[in-house]
């Protein structure tokens, strides 16, 4: 392992096409110790097929991923390197959680108290010796993040693992990601959802249609474009009125606005002298929305954030 | 790869399918033992008296019969479960190096399948020895042939165990593994081996060569010698297992 390599994360070029479909292209991101990088993007985005070319599941066609400078099929002892969470639905129903993590420590040769360890790490301890069957979606996501926890990695990668986590177990799960990064650990987790990511990551990748849209801060994708986004029943006198303060809105639902080239304390100044009432002024969040909506534009079977303000995708 | 083959005994023993397919095996042979003592000893019968050699060989060959494609199914479903549930996924990343994953459950059903017929087995005797002897026929375990037998059905349920596995590292599908593999023994195979014409080949196929191994006779089908049809079985289920593990080792795990 070439230390100063050690925890990072590094994608070079991935591609992988399954048939026809292009689900990763050209795509280089990095991802390093002490932070929490989130790997964003709509459904379809190619997302699951990076992690999975990480972690030497999926061979890509072109590219090369590493942890810890060597490639994961290249690792002595994998387990005690990188922990993966690849989707709840990885167990067998007749067999126990507790059964299912001893296999794991016995194939890579974990003492078997270490399947009790992180069952209590992971607030399981009770349901261990049930099978699996038995579990709700929320506790089988436990479970998969007990066996990641099971060599005690610095490197924790995971792919969507808020779902079907209920508000107390995101929580949970966020402070636990934090603790991991926050000592020196590296963690990769994707969602598709901003929120999620927005509350959790210090970093982000966003991927759209399997490339690279962008890597850095939040708050430097929020930079992006300094808009504001307003409700106002009144939306076309406020139109008007900002565009004679020298500012661009666009409509972006009935009762929207999407405004540019004003701060947010502006908006609310034209406002007031023309009597007009706002609903909602934020200046940040629905910027970032927008933003992410125009990077990941045209993309996904989903929207890739509910389109609750009336925003369009495309 | 001990630890591999420990943790493949983990996953089949934390499940309760070997306790089914075990008890479906003991079944089997105690029932097929006891009806050809009861019945089947009779002149003029198809096969050959109890009293002989030959009829001893065929009544401790039944445990083969049995417990070989049951553990056989043991090993398909244990090998296509780890896709059908997703778990494959885990045990690639506990293990990226999948070549020893796919060697270490092959030897897991092997030594599956050897257990499977040492317990058939020892319900066998449990059921003949006194059943004869009752009989005024006292058998030998180690004489005439018998052991021979005995071992014979041994290496072939252990055999099935890891030709099971080879399939289902083939045919990943669950039910379409399971129902292949026991369309092909129960319908296809025989259907071949009963025609006259084929019977130049048909010693050749899987199941007919692990008969011929056992020499568990079936009227009208032509079986080779004890050693060539274990060879035979035996390079099929390497052929399996070298074509499965090309497979494993190049396929994505989505």
């Amino acid at each position: 392992m070439v230390r100063d390599q050690a925890g990072h994360i590094v994608a070079a070029g991935l591609a992988k096409r399954f048939g026809g479909i292009t689900a990763v292209d050209d795509l280089s991101f990095a991802a390093g110790p002490g932070q929490v990088t989130g790997f964003l993007g709509p459904n379809g985005a190619g997302k699951t097929t990076t992690l999975r070319m990480l972690v030497g599941l999926v061979n890509p066609d072109a590219g090369t991923a590493t942890v810890s400078g060597q490639g994961y099929r290249a690792l002595r002892a994998p387990g005690r390197v990188v922990g993966s969470v690849l989707e709840a639905g990885g167990f067998h129903p007749g067999r126990s959680g507790r059964d299912h993590l001893r296999v794991y420590c016995t194939a890579s040769g974990y003492p078997l108290a270490r399947a009790d360890e992180v069952l209590e790490i992971t607030g399981l301890a009770g349901a261990g010796r049930r099978k699996v069957r038995g579990y709700s979606l929320g506790m089988r996501q436990r479970l998969a993040l007990a066996a990641a926890l099971l060599g005690d990695p610095a490197v924790l990668v995971l792919d969507e693992p808020m779902n079907g986590l209920d508000p107390e177990g995101i929580a949970w799960l966020r402070g636990l990601l934090r603790d991991h990064a926050r000592g020196g650990g590296t963690v990769l987790f994707s969602s598709h959802a901003l929120l999620e990511v927005e509350q959790l990551a210090d970093q982000v990748v966003i991927v759209s249609q399997g490339r690279l849209a962008f890597q850095g801060t939040l708050a430097g994708l929020a930079a992006g474009g300094t808009a504001v986004a307003v409700r106002t029943p009144e939306a076309g006198r406020l139109i008007g009125a900002l565009a004679r303060a020298g500012a661009q809105a666009e409509r972006t639902g009935p009762d929207g606005l999407r405004v540019t080239g004003v701060l947010a304390a502006e908006v609310s100044r034209v406002a007031r002298a023309e009597g007009i009432d706002l609903h909602e002024l934020a200046p940040s969040r629905a910027s970032l929305e927008q933003e992410f909506l125009a990077l990941t534009a045209g993309q996904g079977e989903s929207p890739a954030v509910p389109a609750s303000r009336g925003g369009q995708v495309s | 790869m001990m630890r591999l083959t420990a943790a493949e005994f983990r996953k089949v023993l934390t499940t309760r399918l070997w306790v089914w397919l075990l008890l479906a095996s003991v079944a089997w042979t105690a029932g097929y033992c006891a009806l050809a003592i009861a019945f089947g000893d009779r002149p003029g019968g198809l096969a050959p008296p109890l009293s002989t050699a030959a009829g001893q060989h065929t009544l401790f060959a039944i445990g083969a019969g049995g417990a070989g494609p049951l553990v056989a199914v043991l090993a398909v479903a244990g090998v296509t479960g780890e896709f059908r549930y997703g778990t494959a996924a885990t045990t690639f990343l506990a293990t990226p190096r999948r070549g020893r994953v796919v060697a270490a459950k092959m030897i897991t059903y092997l030594l599956a399948g050897a257990g499977y017929a040492l317990v058939c087995l020892a319900f066998t005797l449990a059921i003949a020895l006194p059943w004869l002897a009752s009989r005024g026929i006292h058998v030998t375990v180690a004489g005439r042939g018998n052991l021979g037998v005995l071992v014979a059905v041994v290496a072939a349920t252990a055999i099935f165990g890891l030709a099971g596995a080879a399939a289902g590292t083939l045919v990943t599908g669950q039910l379409a593994a399971v129902a292949g593999m026991l369309i092909y023994l129960y319908v296809a195979e025989p259907l071949a081996s009963h025609i006259t014409a084929l019977h130049g080949w048909t010693a050749y196929l899987p199941g007919v060569a692990a008969d011929g191994l056992t020499q568990a006779t079936q009227a009208g089908v032509r079986l080779l010698p004890p050693w060539q049809g274990g060879l035979v079985f035996a390079g099929w289920a390497l052929a399996l297992a070298a074509a499965g593990t090309r497979v494993t080792l190049r396929k994505d795990i989505t």
